[in-house]
């Protein structure tokens, strides 16, 4: 890439700094914004807590034993029903 | 690390609803500008409040899946939510409010403006500022959206293919071509 192009390059990077930091002062979070976020920070922490409590209080059932009525008797070092 | 990083992992890790809520705000104080002005260029004025209170809604539900490392990955992130959320937009309204609107020349002199009051000029940078503006101003109308959407909004080549319905290349080799040309024109 010629020096020129690089030039062209840090002088737009340069102004686009320029332009985010201006749009940044000019137009702050609005107050709704502000109201959206925090509606939905809790709204998320509230459904976290539900789930905890839910993951709490659900009886833990042991998983079925594998292969129950299947292949019974075929395990390794087993003998075979007669 | 970078500090908004910073601040998103303390959101991440921390229980306590008061901590989240602090840490929020301190976090869409610093990125709701970025995304108003992202979304405010996609869309027409009467839908892009509500758009972007989509948007904000989005980031902070996803917030806890978020496992990048840079300020610059997560403004991404947050734009690609942004993205869908515009999608989502121009399907309801059928299209019509699809559009690019490019900040205005004098728009960008007062935005300049406000930062240098806050930021004063570095040595030459005046004459560097002054240049951009030049390219842009010889720019042909669709170089225009491209420059700007790269080098002033901060969009990875990536993220203006997707924009714009073409390849990462043809993104790449458009945004070269267009500041190649306009460079050669203001020399």
């Amino acid at each position: 890439m010629p020096r020129e192009q690089k030039q062209a390059e840090a002088a737009l990077q340069k102004l686009g700094q320029r332009v985010r930091a201006g749009w940044a002062k000019k137009h702050p979070i609005s107050e709704r914004s502000r109201q959206t976020v925090q509606t939905t920070v809790r709204e998320v922490w509230e459904q976290e807590q539900k789930d905890r409590r839910a993951k709490l209080f659900t009886p833990k059932i042991p998983p079925p034993p594998k292969n129950k009525g299947k292949d019974k008797g075929k395990g390794r070092g087993q003998e075979p029903e007669i | 690390m970078d500090e908004l990083i910073q601040l998103v992992r303390a959101y991440q890790k921390t229980a306590e609803l008061a901590d989240r809520e602090r840490l929020g705000d301190a976090i869409f104080s610093e990125i709701e500008p970025e995304m108003r002005r992202y979304v405010n260029g996609k869309i027409r004025p009467q839908y892009a409040d509500d758009v972007l209170q989509e948007v904000l809604k989005a980031i902070v539900t996803s917030l806890s899946t978020f496992s990048r490392l840079t300020d610059d990955d997560f403004l991404k992130w947050c734009r690609g939510i942004a993205r869908h959320k515009i999608h989502n937009q121009y399907k309801a309204n059928a299209k019509d409010s699809e559009r690019f609107q490019a900040l205005p020349p004098e728009e960008i002199v007062e935005l300049v403006g406000l930062s240098v009051a806050a930021t004063p000029l570095a040595t030459g940078e005046r004459l560097d500022l002054a240049y951009a503006m030049k390219l842009l101003a010889e720019s042909k109308p669709e170089c225009v959206e491209s420059l700007l959407r790269h080098y002033v909004d901060g969009l990875d080549y990536g993220e203006i293919a997707e924009e714009q319905n073409v390849n990462y290349d043809a993104a790449r080799m458009k945004i070269g071509r267009c500041l190649e040309t306009v460079r050669e024109l203001v020399a």
